[in-house]
């Protein structure tokens, strides 16, 4: 249950800003967004790839531009299938049942998983989650884009801030809640470690960087006003990783999830076998030292991504055999 | 709009008994207190009433889930916001006649898997008993903890205008207790100042009378027992209640696969390792229990459960096997075999039922078809039933032949004019068919909290109250006095 909400949570929070983009930004940045988040999801777009012409790249929307009629003609229809394209890519991440990673399947896996458990939450927690899944079944992809998507997403965001929330408030302190932390946190570093590796993906193929992209991923991380103070105003890529992945004060950052993790698995305490409780017990340990200890001095970051993301997913399996599948 | 038009299209008829309204058509004492209430709402205040009981139930995700090829239907049962009544003294009857049924069959379960006293004073035929599918050989010889075969006991009873009759026992995994609890958090939240006004007796209570019956059944006397309630999974449509019950004993939710044998005691899978379990409340069927004794294709079971359970290291409830007492033809015996085991007159009496093992009561079947419901012994759920009055001519016919091919396979019962109760329809009052399900509790004692499931026919003229065809619920409440 930890889990799919946390990538629910990610998605919403990848797909606000996404829509938000939609609105004012040029076609170019707006299938860039696109592709980091499907890259960052390891999955395929429905109808293939992203990739525009080489003269699309840096096109902005029709209404900022002067041109004659028939430019003007031409630039429309661009903007009208950057549009749909938008539409069925929005639709394929937040309805798409068979999609595993949409937002509808992380808060029907989230919700049966409470279902199956829900003896271990609290009642309040079930009505939370309930009754946003609930809202999810009673509407489509068209309701909210005719209305305001981001509108939507800061909303489903908010219901999940409210679960998590009631959560803290509510659940009794045993190890339910200590698993569902340790899904929870996780899932945040392996989410975290694709999302940033899909944006050094996309700087190297573009060949540079761009400040609005890596804007966004510090919005992405709830980050950029921590930036601001800490970095000034000045985008610097690497400073962005830096902050998202070491800061020990970033709520978000992958130091304080895989800490969490840590601690977590440190409270859940021994399973069965001792000696693969230690062997857990290391791996969220070497995961916390790449992180604090090797990352500062690294000079190959998306090689020292991958290994993270490898050892969360070890890491989830590992924690899976101790306690669960023995 | 007044109550008056409201009951406009209520209609009382003589032959049926009717909860709330005499056959003269006035108003039953102890109903006036909630036809007064019914009769200051507005329509669109009980059209809201009715609307935040449903959505109660989505909101709280109070639902069954109806498995088909592609994908799964999750469904709520409809429940009408209007309570059935019961006055103490109706229920006071009610108790004291289920309580003393419930004692003379675990009376009979532990003879028929003992001595066999019963069969051998001809009180009931041996092939009847031992014949029956849910007779278990395995048991012979066995007494459960405090002679208790049924600890958790569901009985269907109905009334007419000669009173309440009991239609059936169940005794092996009955449900629908998360219901009762359910609808009276829903319908008390809706119609406040009447439940407060109504000095309505508790059920909220039930999961600790359980807790109660459930501990008197620890192996050893334990005081402190652990308990386990084992599922079939998260796919039985019963889930809910499970998990519900789990919540309610403070008990683990365990499934087949949690569940380990080591050393003759059962045990549960924890993150720390093995932990011995004392009490299973099982809601798995006896067939599926134990691959190694029963069904050895089953994957919901235990291996071994039965070993432990035979050597007294684990209690579970019900006992395996009880599925004999509650089998359609020993049905008929139950009011000699109150007689036999306490030598007291019924208290409650049973719905007429002809079996047609006997060659004149299969005569009368067969020559009445068109007025009787015919039931084949060992089904259940409302199959392989045939309702004589509803069926066509070549249905009965078709049907003759197999009663008259394995007599000792049927029984015959009169249709039965279910009383009825009124129901909340399109914003109208409309009388519909009921039935009743309390739930009753045996260890050193017995315990039933006064209320119990209502079933209830919405559709119009129906007496089929299963959820599967348009059936849904009521809460029952019980009137101080």
């Amino acid at each position: 249950m930890g889990r799919y909400l946390e990538r629910a949570d990610h998605l919403t929070r990848m797909l606000r800003l996404q829509a938000e983009a939609l609105v004012d930004r040029p076609t170019g940045e707006i299938y860039s967004g696109w592709r980091r988040i499907y890259r960052s999801l390891d999955r395929e777009p429905p109808g293939g790839g992203l990739e525009l012409e080489p003269s699309q790249q840096g096109a902005a929307p029709q209404f900022q531009q002067t041109q004659t009629p028939s430019g003007q003609a031409q630039r429309r229809i661009s903007d009208e299938y950057t549009l749909a394209d938008s539409f069925t890519l929005a639709d394929d991440l937040t309805f798409e049942r068979a999609n595993p990673n949409s937002l509808w399947s992380c808060f029907a896996w989230g919700r049966e998983n409470a279902r199956q458990m829900r003896h271990c939450i609290s009642a309040e927690m079930w009505r939370s989650l309930n009754l946003t899944y609930l809202k999810l079944q009673r509407i489509r992809m068209l309701d909210i884009w005719l209305a305001s998507p981001e509108g939507f997403y800061t909303e489903t965001a908010e219901d999940i801030e409210t679960f998590m929330g009631v959560a803290g408030a509510t659940m009794y302190r045993d190890e339910g809640w200590h698993f569902m932390q340790l899904g929870r946190f996780i899932e945040r570093a392996q989410l975290a470690s694709g999302l940033l590796l899909a944006q050094l993906e996309e700087d190297k193929q573009s060949r540079e960087h761009s400040e609005s992209d890596w804007t966004t991923l510090l919005r992405v991380f709830h980050a950029q006003e921590a930036y601001m103070r800490t970095c000034g105003v000045e985008i610097r890529p690497e400073q962005v990783l830096d902050l998202l992945v070491t800061d020990p004060m970033l709520p978000n950052s992958m130091r304080r999830a895989l800490a969490t993790v840590s601690g977590e698995l440190g409270a859940v305490g021994t399973g069965p076998d001792g000696a693969s409780t230690e062997a857990a017990n290391r791996m969220a340990g070497r995961l916390r030292s790449l992180v604090q200890y090797e990352w500062p001095d690294s000079d190959d970051k998306p090689k020292l991504l991958i290994l993270i993301a490898d050892l969360s997913w070890q890491l989830h399996g590992l924690v899976n055999a101790v306690y669960f599948d023995y | 709009m007044t109550t008056a038009d409201r009951f406009g299209n209520y209609s009382i008829d003589a032959d049926i008994f009717d909860e709330m309204f005499h056959a003269d058509g006035a108003t039953r004492d102890d109903w006036k207190g909630l036809q007064q209430t019914l009769t200051d709402l507005s329509t669109e205040e009980l059209n809201a009433i009715q609307e935040r009981v449903t959505r109660s139930f989505s909101n709280e995700g109070i639902t069954f889930t109806v498995y088909g090829d592609d994908e799964a239907d999750e469904r709520i049962i409809p429940i009408d916001c209007v309570p059935r009544l019961l006055v103490e003294a109706e229920w006071r009857e009610l108790e004291s006649g289920l309580t003393q049924r419930l004692k003379a069959l675990n009376l009979f379960l532990q003879d028929v898997y003992g001595e066999s006293r019963v069969t051998k004073d001809g009180v009931i035929p041996q092939d009847m008993v031992r014949g029956c599918p849910q007779y278990r050989l395995e048991m012979r010889g066995f007494t459960p903890p405090q002679g208790t075969w049924v600890a958790i006991c569901g009985t269907d009873v109905v009334r007419t205008n000669d009173g309440f009759r009991v239609l059936e026992d169940n005794l092996r995994v009955p449900s629908g207790v998360s219901y009762m609890i359910a609808n009276r958090k829903a319908v008390k939240a809706s119609l406040r100042r009447l439940y407060r006004a109504s000095r309505v007796l508790e059920v909220e209570n039930y999961g600790r009378l359980l807790l109660d019956t459930l501990r008197e059944l620890a192996p050893g006397g334990q005081t402190n027992p652990t308990i386990a309630l084992l599922t079939p999974g998260v796919y039985n449509s019963a889930f809910y209640e499970h998990m519900f019950l789990a919540g309610e004993l403070g008990a683990e939710l365990v499934e087949g696969r949690d569940l380990v044998v080591d050393d003759g005691f059962v045990c549960m899978r924890t993150t720390t390792g093995l932990r011995r379990v004392d009490v299973i409340y099982r809601r798995v069927d006896d067939d599926f229990i134990d691959p190694t004794v029963f069904r050895p294709d089953s994957v919901l079971g235990v291996p071994g459960l039965m070993d432990a359970y035979l050597r007294g290291n684990v209690a579970l409830a019900n006992a395996p096997g009880t599925g004999v007492a509650d089998d359609k033809s020993v049905y008929a015996y139950v009011p000699d075999l109150i007689r036999y085991y306490l030598g007291e007159e019924p208290l409650l009496q049973n719905v007429e039922t002809y079996l047609c093992r006997r060659p004149q009561e299969l005569e009368y079947t067969l020559d009445n078809l068109d007025r009787l419901v015919v039931k084949k012994v060992g089904e259940s759920g409302g199959y392989g039933m045939l309702v004589g009055p509803h069926a066509t001519p070549a249905e009965r016919a078709e049907y003759a032949e197999q009663v008259r091919a394995n007599p000792a396979d049927f029984i015959a019962q009169p249709t039965l004019a279910l009383s009825r109760s009124p129901c909340l329809i399109d914003g109208n009052f409309e009388p519909r068919h009921v039935d009743l399900r309390p739930f009753i509790l045996h260890g050193k004692t017995t315990r039933i909290v006064p209320g119990a499931f209502c079933r209830v026919a919405l559709k119009r003229g129906s007496l089929v109250v299963n959820s599967s065809q348009g059936g849904g619920g009521k809460d029952v409440w019980v009137l101080e006095e």
